[in-house]
């Protein structure tokens, strides 16, 4: 890393930033011509600390998302590679819903299909999401309560969050390694064979998990400590008295109490697990399609196999399956009524 | 809150600074007096002097990609070659950036279709098929001089009778090294003797025989040995569930779980590394790693030095002589650059300047490569090195690699294959049959 090359990259950076600040200032001076000289409404300031935030949305999640769904209705692939415009309509690659219809019917890879992988990504969610939500509680117990240097026990178990998650992957991935890999030294020490972690589908989905929960525990784990925190201990004082024991409390009082705040963690920590590309990516070197979920072999479809049309129409057709999981959750659930009713 | 409005504007201060101490990428230089093209005429009629013509005036930025990078010293000799290029024509610089040969397809086709893509690109012969299904390089038949480069090489970027890349290097061919320390001075004549010596070796912490288990590149050469191909004669029908393909995989088998000979699990990076370090009696390797591995070891990047042997992979017994692909590094022009006449003319004069003799007699010099130019092949710099004369005796055994659009399904195909093969699957048979079935899939979803 040259000085030159650092002084370009401010430069560049700098001047998106001006940009930007210039930009954002233009949008806050018309909405406030609009809305506090103008409309005189109330709810003009409001309306003006969110509008930068939704610009921003609308132009990197909104516009991209619109784009996206017009691709899917067309056959744009190496073979097309062009700006479909509207539809494809006007170049002739429009194709109708046959990129859906391809998603359930054809290989998405090359060998796997649509059914294999959904199955692959549920049993990677659950596995993920159990183990985040029962280490995590176990861990948020055992640190609710009075001790010696818990500050540090926190520090050490959110580390994993604090890290960036490639380079903890990459280290991951590196000691994995069958002969100079960490785990398998360890293994062999304690008098077993080594595990072909990178190479055997069964053991990579293994390591994949191992990786996960790692990464996915602390964020789990503060979570429900904060709502531990905010449990009353009358409550605890209560059951008590009433004779209840610690299984007891935990069932009745702590478990309900913590669903406000359980509810949302699990929908994210599903929703982020469901759509984790970084894990399988980096971990399953060997692109074993035995451990590819769905976000990974949309990945590999688009941009190894340049089939941008039916990617597309996947991306959307995963969407709708998180949609429904998480309207469905909330509904059945009840969960975000509060526990106080 | 007024602590906070004195942050934000000591932030937005502090990029405006930043900001107009930007001396800008483009200001203006005194523009070089015109001088003539110094490579070369561009033209599909083989010339034996080049024509002079007026170089373009006014300031040229190219952006070039190249797969090489630092470690083996090949993006230096871009750099190199760049710097060359600019010192003679002042008015034309480069920025020069490195990408992955994966990432350098990947990212170049979204750029062009972003309309940002590079001018020039170093990169491998089989990103021809996709980038030529795109229509996103420009044909240059008309801008260098085929004459000039090694056939085959020429022929390596050749599709449809168009030479869509000009060759910097020719070979990119699989080949044995081996210590020969651990393996002996004398290449292996056959497959049995070439076991039987890394058997020897392989002990004490040292393996006989690494290669990367993961990749399908690897497992061509063996194919090829056995009297197969990819494709059909069609060139596009995919022909994987073969008896030569269940006689590689059968090979390639034995040489990990029969004979024993190898690591437990090798990439790339570890079989290099082994190798590097000296564990390791022999490895398959490209002539791109000629460089590194025959480096002094007492240098900045120690190589074997004396103790390093080159050659072809030996004949195997009940088989033929293995034939790796050949392709090379080549460069390409974006199609966007045809549309400005004076930067097309900038880019083939470069194209041609940097594959002259002198510049080619230096890569192999620098990088101990097999030039693709056709007088710098015949050098005695190239003649005249044992390295690099068993180099070229391993392009001779090769065959030139498909670049069409189905060998990406093709290479994939195989790749599952070979890494479910080197999990202790012996059912070739189901192996080749899932080869041929998973290339198909994917073929018809092109």
């Amino acid at each position: 890393m040259s000085l030159d090359a650092v002084v370009t990259a401010i430069q560049q950076v700098g001047l998106t930033l001006i940009v930007i600040a210039i930009a954002v200032a233009a949008l806050e001076g018309v909405l406030y011509l609009l809305l506090v000289r103008g409309l005189k409404t109330r709810l003009a300031t409001p309306l003006m600390l969110v509008a930068p935030a939704f610009v921003g949305l609308a132009i990197l999640i909104v516009y991209p998302l619109l784009w996206e769904l017009n691709v899917s209705f067309t056959n744009m692939s190496l073979r097309n590679f062009r700006d479909p415009g509207f539809l494809g309509l006007e170049n002739g690659m429009f194709v109708g819903l046959d990129n859906y219809v391809e998603v359930f019917t054809r290989p998405v890879l090359q060998l796997t299909t649509f059914w294999q992988l959904l199955l692959q990504t549920v049993l990677w969610t659950v596995i993920n999401v159990t183990l985040h939500v029962a280490g995590g509680m176990a861990l948020a117990l055992l640190l609710h309560r009075q001790m010696r240097g818990k500050g540090i026990y926190r520090a050490l178990i959110i580390l994993p969050w604090a890290i960036p998650q490639v380079i903890a992957l990459l280290i991951w991935r590196t000691e994995y390694n069958n002969e100079y890999g960490a785990a398998n030294q360890l293994l062999r020490m304690a008098g077993f064979d080594g595990v072909p972690w990178l190479s055997d589908p069964f053991w990579n989905f293994i390591a994949m998990i191992i990786t996960n929960v790692w990464l996915g525990i602390p964020f789990m784990m503060v979570i429900i400590l904060g709502g531990l925190s905010s449990i009353s201990s009358e409550y605890y004082e209560a059951a008590e008295m009433d004779g209840a024991n610690s299984r007891q409390s935990f069932r009745a009082i702590t478990l309900p109490l913590l669903r406000p705040v359980l509810t949302p963690a699990i929908i994210l920590g599903t929703v982020w697990t469901f759509n984790n590309i970084n894990v399988p990516f980096f971990i399953n070197q060997n692109e074993l399609e035995t451990s590819d979920i769905l976000v990974t072999a949309l990945f590999r479809m688009a941009f190894q196999y340049n089939r941008y049309g039916d990617a597309a129409a996947f991306a959307f057709v995963i969407f709708i399956i998180l949609l429904v999981f998480t309207v469905f959750y909330v509904r059945r659930t009840g969960s975000l009524r509060g526990a106080y009713e | 809150m007024k602590n906070r409005y004195r942050l934000a504007s000591l932030v937005a201060a502090l990029a405006i600074v930043v900001g107009a101490c930007s001396t800008g990428s483009s200001s203006p230089t005194a523009p070089a007096a015109s001088q003539p093209a110094t490579s070369g005429a561009p033209s599909g009629a083989p010339s034996a002097e080049p024509t002079e013509m007026a170089f373009p005036e006014g300031d040229f930025a190219l952006t070039m990609w190249t797969k090489e990078g630092e470690a083996d010293g090949s993006f230096q000799f871009n750099k190199k070659l760049t710097d060359a290029y600019t010192a003679l024509h002042p008015n034309v610089t480069f920025e020069l950036v490195n990408k992955n040969v994966e990432v350098l397809r990947e990212d170049f086709q979204t750029a062009s279709l972003a309309g940002d893509a590079p001018h020039i690109l170093w990169t491998v012969a089989d990103h021809i098929g996709p980038f030529t299904s795109a229509d996103l390089i420009l044909p240059l038949d008309n801008l260098v001089d085929r004459a000039t480069f090694v056939p085959a090489a020429a022929e390596a970027v050749t599709a449809d009778g168009t030479l869509w890349g000009v060759p910097m290097s020719f070979g990119n061919q699989l080949m044995l090294y081996w210590n020969k320390d651990l393996a002996g001075d004398a290449a292996p004549a056959t497959s049995d003797d070439w076991i039987a010596a890394a058997k020897s070796a392989h002990t004490g912490g040292n393996v006989g025989i690494a290669f990367n288990q993961t990749e399908s590149f690897w497992l061509v050469p063996f194919l090829g040995g056995f009297g197969g191909s990819v494709f059909a004669e069609d060139g596009v029908t995919p022909t994987l569930d073969t008896d030569a393909m269940r006689s590689a995989l059968e090979f390639l088998y034995d040489l990990k779980y029969t004979e024993q000979v190898t690591p437990a699990e090798a990439d790339y990076d570890v079989a290099d590394g082994l190798f590097k370090e000296g564990k390791a009696a022999f490895i398959i390797n490209g002539d791109w790693t000629l460089g590194a591995y025959s480096a002094p070891p007492d240098g900045e990047n120690p190589g074997l030095g004396d103790k390093l042997g080159v050659g072809p992979l030996p004949t195997l017994t009940g088989g033929e002589d293995p034939k790796p692909y050949i392709a090379g590094a080549f460069l390409m022009a974006s199609k966007a650059v045809g549309d400005d006449a004076d930067l097309q003319t900038v880019v083939a004069d470069f194209m041609q300047f940097a594959s002259n003799k002198d510049n080619q007699v230096d890569i192999v010099q620098t990088l101990k490569r097999l030039p693709g130019n056709a007088e710098a092949i015949e050098d005695p710099i190239v003649t005249g090195d044992p390295l690099l004369a068993g180099a070229a005796e391993a392009a001779q055994k090769g065959v030139p690699q498909p670049t069409n659009l189905e060998m990406r399904c093709v290479f994939d195909a195989m790749t599952a294959g070979v890494r479910d093969l080197f999990t202790g699957n012996n059912d070739f048979a189901g192996i080749s049959a899932s080869m041929q079935s998973g290339s198909e899939s994917c073929i018809a979803a092109l």
